[in-house]
């Protein structure tokens, strides 16, 4: 292009005083584009606006606007330090270094845009900037030591090459996509790390306001569990060095703190995992003739926990016992699992019984809310029973219950004293604090969702059993705030017995819809450990009428001596009415029940 | 017409030795940058070669000398924290400098291979530049001459030894961030904004006057023309009057 005979006709630019050579017209250069590739003007013109926008060549008017226009308006090439070729970084300190000379020679009128960017670099290098000052000052007296139109072209070259990679707001820079453009998408790195981000996009995210409230949900649950958190009872070991709470909460101790029983409310998965829990579930399921599932799952633990060596004996041994035909305690799964299973026996590996043991869990998951929860029992903070008498109760209590089927109620015993935050659970406790104004519930239970309660909402208002005691069941909810702020406090007995009135009738209806409680057992069970509701403790609870629930569940409490539970006959309780709460109370429950009930009813 | 470092007063309370050294580097730097500007273009020369050379060198020169003080400043134990703050601004200036003369050599090197001298036909852009960089150079040596000495085969000579003394400096740049542990971003500015208009008040007309070439060169030519259209005005008006008056005195005298 700059040949002097074939290239670009270079004519000499007049400024007053000086002239400066080398300077050439954009008809010109259009024209030449145009002849040497042998183009139309059009694309010469576009041709040369690019080279124009990269920097190659600047224009000596208007220098704002990058653009080549075909008429006489001045260009020069631009000094290659200058091209964008190199690619060379763009250094921000030589922009500085750029403004803070203009700022001198413009003798502190720059640019509103440019005024901005001063301030802005000034302010994020500033521990550069005694730096920047020096080098401008010096670089600006350098220059001064050229001849005039050297100054002047010089000063042009830097003001356009700053055009081009600061451009002025407005204008659209041709740096915007730079040299690094699209790589090209057949080449085997991009198509792996174009798959990568596709997969990446694809898999599931959990949004985050989800998985807080499970967090919250979870630290709610836990933390009166926690003994750093919250005070344990009789003392933190760690503290007192007493180590009473150890001793307490022994694996296999014959009686289990109400904590321990407690946690084995919140799921499942809490109840198995604790052996005592454990234990009196496999009592249970004795009882219930499933025991075998129990010990399926317990096997098929051992498997996946188990060394390698054995693996794939005990991955034999499970099946002879469990999965073959005619085995000795075989356990139900569907057809589908069992296929899966065997066909993965073929090659035994750890995790080969998972679709089998999932399916087990599950099925003792909704049996668990089906036991009366014999297993559960609450320790007194006063030890004042005798740990044989709880045993034999307990043992009384299981037999009656299992001879009589799934059955309800809520045997609450309530305990004197300062207990006050005994455990109360899940979804049916909800629903029952929901119905008994004034009804205790404790911290658990109101972090537990109450389906329940839903549900019985949800039934129809003609199943629904009213008496002058309770108003219509919305003025219910209210009513837990008032049951979880009286919390702290022992309410004297005639109020409960109230409660336990209303909350008799909230049974009765609650029974009235059995599906809705089906329905809402697997809730029940995810919301806390099977649902095991007991508001415990400091109400007497009327004990409803059994009705054939299945999925009604019941927990039996540690009772006082003085207390003694009597079995509940589902078949005798049908045909209850509201007004005979009280007479269908009377087969259930403890004396001291139907003593205050007399006292509140009076 | 080399001027004397009016900055060290700017900066208020300032060891003036190790100011002097450093702003002798800053300088140096700043011209250095000039010269590779002026590389590849039509002022590009043997002697501008030869300028870069002698300016590099110098420049390292300093560079070492600056690093050798500022190190053992920054690692004696017993110095003051105000000392200590200041030293630590004067490694960041020293840093700074090092890392745009690296910046420059590094390009001079791209710049020297893709345009070499020794060749039949010369291909150097036309960037209006034509003058030469003596002055410049001379400003960096702190001489008042060059003299040039060089063989006429600097260009491509010159690029080997370049090359080794960009990797020296590489090095020195490494051992300055390994040895001496100085956070760069914890250093406050004694300057503030627009603090360079200060001490170059004493700019000068004359450069005001070329530099507003620049910017406003549609403005600038025709204010001129006009400004010319004034004066042969006045003049043509002023002969007119002479003449009336003239004529006016020959016909009441004669």
């Amino acid at each position: 292009m700059q040949d002097p005979k074939t290239g670009v006709k270079s004519q000499t630019q007049r400024l007053v005083i000086t002239t400066i050579p080398h300077a050439i017209t954009g008809e010109d250069i259009v024209a030449w584009i145009a002849n040497r590739f042998k183009i139309d003007a059009t694309e010469a013109r576009a041709m040369g606006t690019m080279m124009v926008a990269f920097g190659y060549i600047y224009p000596l008017q208007d220098h704002k606007r990058l653009m080549l226009k075909p008429d006489t308006s001045l260009y020069r090439f631009q000094t290659p330090y200058f091209w964008p070729a190199q690619q060379w970084p763009v250094e921000d300190t030589d922009y500085a270094i750029y403004l803070a000379k203009r700022n001198i020679r413009k003798k502190g009128m720059l640019e509103l845009y440019e005024q901005e960017q001063y301030n802005n670099l000034y302010k994020w290098m500033n521990h550069k900037w005694d730096f920047i000052v020096m080098q401008a000052k010096e670089q600006y007296r350098a220059g001064k030591e050229r001849k005039k139109p050297d100054r002047v072209v010089f000063d042009c070259q830097e003001r356009a090459y700053w055009v081009v990679h600061r451009p002025p707001p407005g204008t659209v820079s041709a740096m915007d996509y730079g040299h690094d453009r699209m790589v090209d998408p057949n080449m085997e790195e991009v198509k792996v790390c174009i798959m990568f981000t596709q997969q990446c996009i694809m898999r599931p995210r959990v949004k985050s306001s989800v998985s807080i409230g499970a967090l919250v949900k979870y630290t709610t649950t836990y933390k009166e569990h926690d003994p750093f958190l919250h005070a344990c009872l009789p003392s933190n070991p760690w503290l007192t060095d007493d180590v009473t709470y150890w001793t307490l909460n022994m694996p296999n101790v014959e009686i289990p703190t109400k904590m321990r029983v407690e946690r084995w409310t919140f799921s499942f998965g809490e109840l198995l995992m604790d052996p005592r829990g454990r234990a009196d579930f496999r009592l249970f399921l004795k009882k219930e003739f499933s025991g075998e599932n129990l010990a399926f799952w317990e096997a098929c633990e051992d498997l996946k926990w188990g060394a390698a060596e054995t693996m794939k004996e005990k991955a034999q041994q499970i099946y002879k016992t469990f999965l073959a035909r005619g085995a000795p305690r075989w356990i139900n799964i569907d057809g589908k699992t069992m296929d899966i299973t065997v066909k993965g026996l073929a090659h035994p590996h750890r995790y080969v019984l998972d679709a089998a043991q999932t399916h087990i869990y599950m099925l003792m998951k909704k049996v668990s809310d089906l036991i009366p929860q014999s297993s559960r029992k609450l320790k007194r903070r006063r030890p004042s029973l005798s740990p044989i008498i709880l045993r034999q109760q307990e043992e009384e209590q299981k037999a009656k219950l299992a001879a009589s089927g799934p059955v309800d109620i809520t045997q609450l015993c309530r305990f004197t004293a300062p207990v006050p935050h005994l455990a109360v659970y899940t979804g049916i406790c909800e629903a029952q604090s929901t119905a008994s104004p004034g009804f205790m519930t404790l911290p658990n239970s109101a972090a537990c969702p109450s389906p329940i309660s839903v549900a019985i909402d949800s039934t129809p208002a003609s199943e629904r059993r009213f008496d002058g005691n309770g108003g219509p069941s919305s003025s219910h909810f209210p009513s837990i705030a008032e049951a979880s702020v009286s919390e702290e406090e022992n309410q004297p007995p005639a109020p409960k017995s109230r409660m336990a009135l209303s909350l008799s009738r909230l049974l009765r209806r609650g029974c009235n819809a059995p599906s809705v409680f089906a329905s809402l057992s697997p809730k029940c069970a995810v919301a806390s450990g099977g649902g095991k509701v007991q508001p415990l403790g400091v109400e007497p609870l009327a004990q409803p009428q059994p009705r054939r629930i299945a999925n009604f569940f019941q927990i039996k409490v540690d009772i006082p001596p003085e207390c003694r539970i009597y079995p509940i006959d589902s078949e005798d309780e049908e045909d209850d009415s509201p007004d005979t709460a009280r007479g269908g109370v009377k087969e259930i429950i403890c004396p001291w029940e139907t003593v205050t009930k007399q006292e509140g009813t009076g | 017409k080399p001027e004397c470092c009016c900055l060290s007063a700017s900066t208020g309370n300032m060891d003036g030795e190790e100011f002097t050294m450093l702003d002798a580097l800053n300088k140096v730097t700043a011209c250095y940058r000039h010269l590779v500007i002026a590389l590849g273009s039509t002022s590009d020369s043997q002697n501008l070669r030869e300028e870069l050379k002698k300016t590099r060198n110098k420049a390292q020169e300093l560079a070492v000398a600056n690093r050798t003080k500022l190190t053992a400043l920054l690692k004696d134990k017993n110095i003051s924290k105000d000392d200590r703050a200041e030293y630590e601004r004067l490694w960041v200036l020293f840093t700074s400098s090092v890392e745009l003369l690296e910046v420059d050599m590094k390009r001079s090197l791209e710049i020297g291979q893709d345009f070499p001298l020794k060749v039949p036909t010369r291909h150097l852009i036309q960037t209006g530049m034509t003058g030469s960089t003596t002055t410049v150079a001379a400003r960096a040596m702190s001489v008042q001459n060059m003299k040039y000495e060089a063989d006429a085969n600097i260009d491509t000579v010159d690029l080997k030894e370049l090359e080794t003394e960009i990797a020296q400096v590489d090095q020195m740049m490494e051992e300055m961030e390994m040895k001496v542990q100085v956070a760069p971003w914890a250093v406050e500015a004694k300057q503030e904004a627009g603090a360079e208009l200060k001490s170059t008040v004493s700019v000068g007309n004359s450069s005001v006057g070329v530099i507003s070439i620049c910017e406003e060169e549609p403005k600038e030519t025709v204010e001129g023309e006009t400004g010319l259209m004034k004066v042969f005005a006045g003049i043509i008006f002023t002969g007119v009057l002479l003449i009336a008056g003239i004529l006016g005195y020959l016909v009441v005298n004669l």
